[in-house]
């Protein structure tokens, strides 16, 4: 009998929660089909709403990430465009098996169409069946050039290169810079971040005054993080710059560099979420990278809804997410496709808010995200 | 004494009938919440998603039984499948690169088992180190990049069985989690070495005082997964096709928390493979549940952790309960 009471609970339990918890799923489905028109006049929605069910599943390599949430945000904000579920999904340890199932599971629940990040090539054999199955696929943020569909994400060497030029240009420029330069990696092995690193690497080479430390592995959790940061700078006490490839990394060197006020170093990195725009406001960091996660999170999802309303072919391609580059002296963000520069207060603002977000952003909906299919680069264009 | 009650002496239930009732109640809950959870390639799905899982979990029962923990087997499995990988990239026959990920599992079980044995140490402290050492040695020899054989490697039956790459009904990582669970359970209830071990985890020094070699067991469990991790290396690299960095990183606590599910205590003395067997379809289940009601990411590591504590704290009541009502019956009887 107690047994059975167990069993029962354990059930209800399961039941219990996942009621609770449904409920508040990070789903567009609340933006009900007929509102849309309404909100958003046609040429601000490209593709229209009309009354069908198309899911999306959209899998992360990660949750409970600043900047991942940012895309996020702007898938959700997509599906509430076009009239479609977007449901979000993804493992807190970024392991791809993980996330494959994920992928998998979603399938297996029936969605329409797959939005995922491809952190590794185990997962390429999977998500091409998938593809092959007649579902379509669209991929962000990471990049396996074996998927056999179009990628959303930044020209990571390149990106790597324009932060390592202006690491050299705060350091004096080509001929002037001198000194270590200490990189950090939070997941070394992940090819964009490797493809990063090898972009800063190029840069500072150029340099002959500069000398290349690392790159270290500095953790991508943010306590973690920190405390590799800062034992890297008791280590190399006259460094001349701290560079990080991940997104903790800035908010990590600009505590560091307020903890340490005598320090001389600059400190520079990727992506804009709040921690990091606040380290370059008050200039405890110099500069910082974005990668544009409203387009990242936007566009392939936009890519889906045509793919299956409109029979639109995905074939492999890279779509440039483009790079923002926001820096301390002079205080600005400098925003790519001709959108507005904005103030830091501004950023800081989008950076929270999606609707904001989203409003900013409206230029890049009407512009390459309605005419993503002109836009299209070979893959290896992302590397190059 | 009434005949219901010696009819329900003779009759006596599973352990793992509790945790398979479980199973089947969520799956009927999902089910009911979404039938299109209620469907034969689902099922299948899940389970080969957690094959590699599974294997680990069945060596970690035989661990547990003997009151040990090993942090290591998800670095073991991960380096076991880059050396194989490598290998084959490297033009040696994919049969060998196979061998080479059981060899590369064994070396670093036996390691694991015979540093703790030297420094009498428990199993759990050395692998925190060689965890990372096995971890670092991946990173260094797969030059921090996925493993990923080319196609002509590929083309070998290995990897297009594995993959589910040819007509069989049935995802063949699952038949060889299914095969390995048969040959673990006889190993663990009928054979010497099983006996060993579960008289090693119920009282290690009346097991010392009977003869039994306890520092040699220890080695040969730790040796046993150690070569589990590394057939589930050189395995999720045929379904796979490819092994990358991260590969077994996060394996630690759903392992651990299959085997645990499935009945085997932390305690010793006892363990369950077909209790693995189920505790890692409920693990497979209730990550795929949250997926098919449509639980937001946020939330479903939530989910996930309250449904298993209650699964096992609910589990161990229940025990308890059992050894309770076993202890008043033994009293009454004398």
């Amino acid at each position: 009998m107690r047994k059975r009471v167990g069993i029962a609970a354990v059930a209800a339990a399961f039941a219990v929660t996942a009621a609770a918890c449904g409920g508040t799923a990070d789903t567009a489905t609340e933006a009900p089909a007929e509102e849309t028109p309404a909100e958003a006049p046609a040429e601000e929605a490209p593709a229209e709403a009309p009354a069908d069910d198309i899911e999306i599943g959209f899998v992360t390599h990660v949750v409970g990430n600043p900047f991942i949430q940012q895309i996020i945000d702007a898938a959700l904000q997509a599906g509430e465009d076009l009239g479609v579920t977007v449901t979000v999904a993804g493992p807190t340890g970024g392991e791809a098996d993980a996330q494959l199932a994920a992928v998998e599971n979603l399938v297996a629940a029936g969605v329409d169409g797959i939005a995922t990040s491809v952190p590794s090539s185990s997962m390429d054999n999977a998500l091409n069946a998938i593809i092959d199955s007649g579902i379509p696929v669209a991929t962000f943020n990471l990049l396996s050039p074996a998927v056999n569909a179009p990628y959303v994400g930044e020209k990571s060497v390149e990106s790597g290169r324009i932060l390592g030029a202006r690491i050299v240009e705060l350091l004096g420029g080509e001929q002037q810079a001198k000194g270590t330069v200490v990189v950090g990696i939070c997941f070394p092995g992940f090819p964009v971040l490797e493809n990063r690193a090898k972009g800063v690497q190029e840069a500072l080479a150029k340099a002959p005054g500069i000398k290349v430390e690392g790159p270290f592995d500095v953790k991508v959790d943010a306590a973690e993080n920190y405390s590799k940061w800062e034992g890297l700078y008791q280590a190399n006490p006259d460094v001349a710059a701290l560079v990080g490839l991940c997104a903790p990394d800035v908010e990590s060197l600009g505590q560091l560099k307020a903890k340490n006020p005598k320090a001389k170093f600059i400190a520079g990195g990727y992506d804009l979420t709040p921690g990091n725009v606040a380290a370059i406001a008050n200039d405890t960091a110099q500069v910082s990278l974005g990668q544009t996660p409203f387009m990242q999170g936007y566009l392939p999802v936009y890519m889906l809804v045509q793919a299956i309303r409109d029979g639109v072919k995905l074939e492999p391609g890279f779509v440039d997410a483009g790079t923002e580059i926001a820096t301390s002296n002079p205080l600005q963000v400098i925003q790519p496709y001709g959108l507005p520069q904005l103030t830091f207060d501004e950023l800081a603002v989008i950076a929270g808010d999606p609707k904001k977000s989203r409003e900013f952003y409206q230029p890049l909906v009407d512009g390459i995200i309605k005419n993503w299919q002109a836009e299209v680069q070979p893959i290896a264009n992302e590397s190059s | 004494m009434s005949t219901s009650k010696a009819a329900s002496r003779r009759i006596r239930m599973p352990d793992e009938l509790g945790v398979f009732i479980a199973l089947l109640v969520l799956i009927g809950i999902i089910g009911a919440l979404q039938p299109k959870f209620l469907n034969i390639n689902t099922f299948l799905n899940v389970m080969a998603n957690n094959s590699i899982l599974g294997m680990l979990a069945l060596g970690t029962v035989f661990l547990l039984a003997m009151r040990e923990i090993d942090l290591s087997f998800g670095m073991i499995l991960n380096l076991s499948g880059v050396l194989a990988g490598l290998s084959m990239i490297a033009g040696v026959p994919v049969e060998l690169g196979i061998l080479i990920a059981l060899v590369a599992g064994l070396t670093m079980g036996t390691l694991n088992g015979y540093l703790s044995v030297q420094f009498r140490l428990p199993l759990i402290i050395i692998t925190l180190g060689t965890a990372s050492i096995y971890q670092g040695t991946s990173l260094i020899v797969n030059n921090k990049g996925s493993v990923l054989p080319p196609p002509e490697v590929k083309a070998h039956w290995f990897f297009q069985f594995m993959g589910g790459l040819t007509d069989f009904p049935v995802p063949p990582i699952v038949i060889v989690f299914l095969v390995l669970a048969v040959v673990l359970h006889f190993v663990l209830h009928r054979s010497r070495f099983g006996y060993r071990i579960l008289a090693i985890g119920s009282n290690p020094d009346s097991a010392r005082l009977a003869g039994i070699n306890v520092d040699g067991s220890r080695i040969q469990v730790a040796a046993l997964m150690g070569v589990i991790a590394g057939f589930g290396g050189a395995m999720f690299l045929g379904f796979r096709g490819a092994i990358d960095p991260t590969t077994g990183y996060q394996l630690l606590l759903p392992v651990i928390a299959a085997a645990i599910i499935g009945g085997t205590p932390l305690s010793g003395g006892s363990g369950t493979i077909i209790g693995a067997v189920l505790g890692t379809l409920v693990v497979g289940v209730i990550a795929t549940g949250v997926v098919f009601l449509g639980i937001d990411a946020t939330w479903s590591t939530f989910v996930t952790g309250v449904v298993i504590v209650v699964a096992v704290g609910i589990d161990q009541l229940v025990r308890v309960q059992r050894r309770n009502r076993a202890a008043v019956a033994s009293a009454g009887g004398q």
